[in-house]
């Protein structure tokens, strides 16, 4: 080999030495993050609590054995204080033998007091902290986001993911931390967070298990309205579905209606799929906002033995879905306008885009605005399939 | 580096072709003997020259006996004991000499002085003769397998083609398995071997040319390939390269491989080889070379590009369909055999969050044990494993159940057990080690050296590391040639007709053309629009016409 090819390796072989290794971690030196939470403590601090992973619990395969294993801690809660959140974040890792790996977090709950204080606190730290994700799922407590991220899930292995599959489920609202955090950018939104709590739910049975066992787990009881960046006050769950036909999200779901012709019966409706549109209006003094929905429903479900396949049943139903939709979206929007008095359906980004020069002045007062504005909702529903189990074959006779 | 190389070559190139027969003759001068000899007239006189030259060879055996019975013509025979028919020189040469002279030459009168003509025209019922008046032929034909014939009072010889050794028989290929196809190898013996292609190719455009390499061995090598279809400057360039070898032994092909190679430097192997007589038939037809030396059932073909090592002779002869999958499960073994262990050390130290949190979890409890990095278990389980394997290629067939056993248990069992090595990674060890069989075994030796530099990179640059490793790797084969064709070729440069035959395997009735790059001095191999089709019944009645059953 000539001296020069061998002055070039010796170049290149330490070059790919020094080169890298500076983000190796080995897995077993992280401390896997699923879940993290942020409280406020009495005295204005903050208070940030991660749900870790423990691997060694996580056995696979066959070393599992078989039958009822003693059930072990599969995560590790731990809490830590400080001023601002990456100083909790240090003080916690004084505590942790392992690095700190946010990679995997799959949720960020906001403590209640916490977000009433102003979450601008906060969410600034874990959108430019690099090792979290913007994909995180965000969620608001009732009470303390610690006691939360410290239950455990039956079905799932940690309660972190399972509030995350929930979430990811979409029957709620769902909202990742780039969308709040643009919510809490734009002056024409809102933020509004899926509200989470601890339930009583039913624990696990079986053979030699009679007592009926329950235990906690976290589930999904509404909505967190946010004003700027502070939470003002909740939706329950079947205002969260105005408030997501209102912002043209729903995916799927169920409408429960009464049968036309047997009230005390009812019907169940599914969503095929839904269309939102807003269209703003401004004459210079009243803001207003004319609203369509247009959506298309199977019937799924059918408690009275009427015939649904005539014109005119179909148009009642039709009615009572689109009735039931309108109720839910004004019931959101009452709430919204009168109580809270914020927007948390996106209008302003929607009159932003059509009214670009009025929105100049308006946009310093949008919440007041929204607040004032008049919004028609205008709701169509079209039943699309009845399916043959309609009629009883003893409707013939009578 | 290789700059440098070149234009020397090249004229040493030059030299050898102007050279030419010169070169040849200057070859063998230097060999044995040390003078250009001619026989004498005189029979004793000839025998003790040859006696002297093959003194101590103890396997060469001089039979002299007369001639008709006549005591004034004397004749001797020479010949290696082992290399000759025994029964044919006994039966066909010697008794008809010896005895049935006087009935085969049928009146003609018996001379001293006609003697040797007689024998060669009447007597000899031998299938291969040749004259020579020149000793060191004499010599090389014994020692090659020929029976001399020294008439007394002419000075030359009879070369009696009485060959015959033992051994072995033609059997099913050890190296290049399939399911549907012939069951036949070549052998170590060269005649046998191009018997075996002439049986595939009964045409006289298939050319046979030979010469003999190794200044010791004197071993016999062929050119094959069939004119008009092979370009013939790639046959004057076999012909150049393999003049140009002055080696002293040619034990195996791969010799020859070694010293016609474009690059010698490379970890890729550019000189193809092959045992199945129907798949170097196959390449002929292509429009490729082979090199044939006797004493190795491994034939070389050349020119030969990258993909050719991903092909299997049973694509072509499964249907299609599955051909095309099974490429496509090969290429993929390579991809997996190459970087498997590499992206595995990558993901798992520099890029956890590439993986589902659920597989994340799963690994990292696997971990949770395993006392090293993941690099240096991968790479420990990796360099047990090619024990293993050398093991197993090496060591007799009686111990080789144990050894797998023990390679099993150990390696598969104990170490997971003990917590020394994650399951995952036996996983991917396992499955980079069997994606290496699955391909031709000369390129497999090129992935799985280059793994380890792989996994150096990946384990200190991650991902980025690997790519550029691949790159380099890339960027290698693109320099590449093999005989001046292009490695990577048909895909680099693009020949898009060819591409039917690289990861596709297209019907036959729709590769009507050879590969471009090989093959274009006979582009059409077939005529096209060959596509089965149902008989047409139509009213006309032409039922038939495009009949299914056309071949």
């Amino acid at each position: 080999m000539s001296k020069k090819a061998a002055c070039l390796l010796l170049i290149i072989l330490p070059l790919a030495l020094l080169g890298g290794c500076w983000s190796r971690h080995e897995m077993n030196e992280l401390a896997i993050v699923l879940g993290a939470g942020v409280d406020r403590t009495p005295d204005n601090n903050i208070r940030i609590t991660l749900q870790l992973a423990r691997p060694s619990a996580f056995a696979g395969g066959t070393e599992a054995g078989g039958g009822a294993a003693p059930k072990q801690n599969i995560t590790w809660v731990i809490s830590e204080t400080g001023s601002t959140v990456y100083e909790a974040e240090r003080n916690l890792a004084l505590k942790v033998s392992r690095h700190i790996y946010w990679g995997h977090d799959v949720i960020l709950v906001i403590g209640e007091e916490m977000a009433r204080e102003g979450v601008r606190k906060i969410s600034n730290f874990f959108m430019r902290y690099p090792r979290t994700r913007e994909t995180i799922w965000v969620l608001v407590s009732k009470g303390k986001a610690e006691k939360l991220l410290e239950s455990h899930s039956e079905l799932e292995k940690t309660s972190a993911q399972s509030v995350g599959f929930l979430v990811r489920n979409r029957a709620g609202l769902s909202v990742m931390l780039k969308d709040f955090q643009m919510a809490l950018a734009s002056r024409g939104t809102n933020p509004a967070a899926p509200r989470v709590e601890l339930q009583k739910l039913g624990g696990p049975q079986g053979p030699g298990m009679e007592e009926k066992l329950q235990h906690e787990e976290v589930a999904i009881t509404g909505t967190g309205v946010f004003k700027e960046d502070r939470l003002v006050g909740w939706l329950d769950t079947s205002e969260t579905r105005g408030l997501l036909w209102l912002r043209g999200e729903v995916r799927k779901g169920g409408i429960i209606i009464p049968s036309p012709g047997q009230p005390d019966k009812l019907l169940s409706l599914s969503i095929v799929r839904g269309k939102t549109r807003v269209e703003p209006e401004y004459d210079g003094e009243t803001v207003r906002f004319n609203v369509s929905i247009s959506f298309e429903v199977d019937l799924l479900e059918q408690q009275s033995t009427e015939d649904l396949t005539t014109p005119e049943k179909i148009k009642a139903v039709e009615m009572a879905a689109a009735e039931d939709v309108f109720r839910r979206c004004s019931d959101a929007l009452e709430k919204a306008q009168g109580e809270y008095g914020t927007d948390i359906f996106n209008f302003g980004e929607a009159f932003h885009r059509k009214h670009k020069k009025e929105w100049k002045e308006l946009k310093y007062r949008w919440n007041e605005e929204f607040a004032k504005a008049e919004v028609n909702i205008a709701v169509e529903a079209q039943l699309r399939r009845s399916g043959l189990l309609t009629r009883r074959a003893s409707l013939h006779l009578e | 580096m290789r700059k440098f190389v070149k234009p020397a070559r090249a004229a040493s190139a030059a030299e050898g072709k102007s050279a030419g027969h010169q070169g040849e003759s200057e070859k063998e001068s230097a060999g044995l003997l040390k003078e250009n000899h001619s026989l004498s007239p005189d029979l004793q006189t000839n025998l003790t020259q040859v006696k002297e030259i093959l003194e101590g060879c103890s396997d060469i055996i001089y039979r002299q006996f007369l001639f008709a019975q006549r005591e004034d013509i004397r004749v001797a025979l020479i010949y290696t004991d082992g290399l000759v028919d025994e029964k044919q020189l006994s039966d066909q040469i010697m008794r008809t000499l010896a005895l049935d002279a006087p009935v085969a030459v049928a009146g003609a009168e018996i001379t001293k002085a006609r003697a040797y003509h007689l024998i060669k025209e009447r007597c000899l019922c031998v299938h291969q003769v040749k004259e020579t008046g020149r000793l060191e032929e004499v010599i090389e034909a014994v020692l090659s397998g020929d029976a001399a014939l020294l008439v007394d009072g002419h000075p030359c010889a009879i070369l009696n083609g009485v060959r015959g050794w033992e051994s072995r028989k033609i059997t099913e290929p050890e190296t290049e398995m399939m399911v549907r196809g012939p069951r036949e190898s070549f052998v170590e013996t060269l005649r046998t071997n191009t018997a075996l292609i002439r049986r595939k190719i009964k045409n006289p455009e298939l050319k046979i040319e030979s010469m003999k390499l190794g200044r010791v061995t004197k071993t016999d090598i062929a050119v094959v390939y069939i004119k008009g279809i092979a370009d013939d400057k790639l046959v004057e360039e076999v012909k150049k390269r393999l003049l140009r070898i002055d080696i002293d032994g040619v034990l195996e092909s791969g010799y020859i491989e070694e010293l016609i190679e474009d690059n010698p430097r490379s970890l890729f192997p550019q000189v193809n080889h092959t045992e199945r007589p129907e798949r170097l038939a196959a390449r002929l037809m292509e429009g490729r070379v082979a090199i044939l030396v006797d004493g190795t059932p491994f034939v070389l073909t050349v020119p030969c590009s990258f993909f050719e090592y991903l092909h299997a002779s049973e694509d072509y002869y499964e249907r299609y369909p599955i051909a095309t999958a099974s490429r496509l499960i090969r290429f993929l073994a390579m991809f997996l055999s190459l970087m498997a262990p590499s992206f595995y050390v990558a993901i798992v130290t520099f890029h956890q969050e590439m993986l589902p949190t659920a597989l994340l979890l799963s690994l990292a409890s696997q971990r949770e044990t395993v006392p090293f990095p993941v690099f240096v278990e991968a790479l420990a389980m990796e360099v047990s494993f090619e024990i293993l394997r050398e093991a197993g290629l090496r060591l007799p067939r009686q111990v080789g159940q144990a050894v797998s056993i023990v390679g099993a248990l150990i390696i598969g069992e104990a170490a997971v057990r003990a917590g020394l090595v994650a399951p995952a990674t036996v996983i991917v060890v396992a499955l980079t080690g069997i994606s290496s069989f699955i391909f031709f075994y000369s390129a497999s030796i090129a992935t799985r050296l280059l793994r380890f530099p792989l996994m150096i990179l990946s384990a200190t640059m991650g991902l980025f590391g690997l790519i550029m490793g691949v790159m380099g790797i890339v960027v290698h084969l693109c320099t590449l040639r093999s005989f001046g064709m292009p490695y990577l070729s048909p895909v680099i440069p693009m020949s898009s007709g060819d591409l039917k035959d690289l990861i596709v395997r297209a019907p036959w009735w729709a590769m009507d053309a050879r590969p471009r790059l090989i093959g274009w001095k006979k582009l059409q191999r077939q005529e096209p629009g060959q596509k089965p089709a149902p008989p047409e019944t139509g009213p006309g009645g032409k039922g038939g016409g495009g009949s299914a059953g056309r071949g």
